[in-house]
């Protein structure tokens, strides 16, 4: 970009200088001599444009020679340093394309890490849910089961107590019943059929 | 100590001589006399500690405990004080247990009868006592002596014991027996 405008720079002044050199040899100031007025009054003077010639023209060397290498230098110092800028920005901003990529890349993999996680701990959650529900049942039936054997014990022992009071009042009221209503021969006949009924001594 | 054999010949020679003794003063009668005071002194003793103790104790002398026998078995049968007597002297009361069954045994092998202790709640008749020998003698092919016990406790029936055998045909062990079946019977005897 730096040697385009200084192309530009010297083409524009060749240019100038060969309009200026035109306008010397053209009869344009005959006509400015010979008509003071109308063009005549836009067009320099001679005696004053001749110098301001040769003086554009130093300055026009001077500054090719000296000023020209300066400004082209700067020039192309800037543009690389643009370009050097324009370079790493451009470096930046694929690197941060990289990076927002791999965040990115990362983020998606978090994501799915985190979605797996809380997967897996619904999926727990749930699987001790079940198992704390089969085991909250497998006590309740247990303790039923329990409380149903002890009442059932319980029951069975009521029973068995009943049972035994009422044997036991039956054979007390049967005892009283034998022992006062039999007579002495009654008791013998007893004695007669029972000694007949036993077993042997010798046994 | 004299060892098992001898002490065994020691019992079998104070049996001897109270059967003998007995059986020469009064024959059968005085043999189950002795005998059913033996079992009197038994019973006695197993409750009064006090007085076994002192028959065999050789704090006193053999006199004393000689004496001291006579004069606490002085109604007894004079066969049985005699014995009673010799025992205390020597220092073998302990064994009357034992003597009382070689007595029993020398009984049943000597003289051929048994001794049947017959326990009712009512005094026997001849014809109870009648069927009741019978029994035995079929059972044990041998004449036997009852020795009656009254006893209302057992309700009813009868119980017969000789020689260790033990018949309970008693309205009680009835009662307990049917006590018993009653209580282990789960369908409550329903039809």
């Amino acid at each position: 970009m730096n040697a385009t405008a200084s192309k530009y720079v010297r083409n524009c002044a060749s240019g100038f200088v060969a309009l200026l050199g035109a306008s010397a040899i053209c009869p344009l100031p005959a006509f400015a001599a010979e008509d003071g007025a109308g063009i005549g009054a836009i067009l320099p003077q001679m005696d004053e444009f001749i110098p301001m010639l040769v003086a554009f023209i130093i300055l026009w060397i001077i500054l090719a020679k000296f000023g020209w290498p300066l400004f082209d230098g700067m020039l192309k110092k800037r543009e690389d340093t643009i370009k050097n800028s324009l370079e790493k920005s451009e470096e930046a901003r694929q690197e941060s394309e990289r990076v927002l990529a791999e965040y990115r890349e990362q983020l998606e993999g978090a994501k799915t890490q985190a979605q797996q996680m809380l997967n897996n701990a619904r999926q727990s959650c749930e699987a001790m849910e079940s198992e704390m529900k089969a085991k909250a049942q497998e006590e309740a039936a247990a303790i039923v089961a329990k409380a149903k054997v002890a009442i059932e014990a319980e029951k069975q022992s009521a029973i068995e107590e009943l049972k035994g009071s009422v044997v036991d009042l039956s054979v007390d009221v049967a005892t009283r019943v034998i022992g006062e209503d039999f007579s002495d021969e009654e008791h013998r006949k007893l004695i007669e059929r029972y000694v007949k009924e036993a077993g042997s001594l010798n046994a | 100590m004299p060892n098992r054999h001898v002490i065994n010949e020691i019992i079998a020679a104070y049996a001897n001589a109270a059967l003998n003794g007995a059986n020469n003063a009064g024959g059968r009668d005085a043999v189950v006399e002795v005998r059913n005071q033996l079992v009197q002194i038994l019973e006695f003793m197993s409750t009064n500690i006090k007085l076994r103790l002192s028959l065999d104790d050789e704090v006193f002398t053999p006199e004393q405990r000689s004496e001291l026998a006579r004069k606490v078995f002085e109604g007894y049968n004079p066969v049985l004080v005699d014995l009673l007597s010799v025992m205390a002297s020597r220092g073998d009361v302990e064994k009357l247990r034992r003597v009382y069954a070689d007595y029993e045994a020398l009984i049943v092998s000597k003289l051929d009868f048994n001794v049947v202790d017959v326990t009712t709640v009512v005094d026997l008749d001849d014809n109870l006592r009648t069927v009741i020998k019978n029994k035995i003698k079929a059972d044990l092919g041998r004449d036997c002596v009852l020795v009656e016990h009254i006893d209302p406790s057992i309700m009813g029936g009868i119980v017969m014991s000789t020689m260790g055998n033990y018949i309970d045909a008693s309205l009680r062990s009835q009662f307990d027996r049917a006590r018993i079946v009653l209580k282990e019977k789960t369908d409550g005897g329903e039809c």
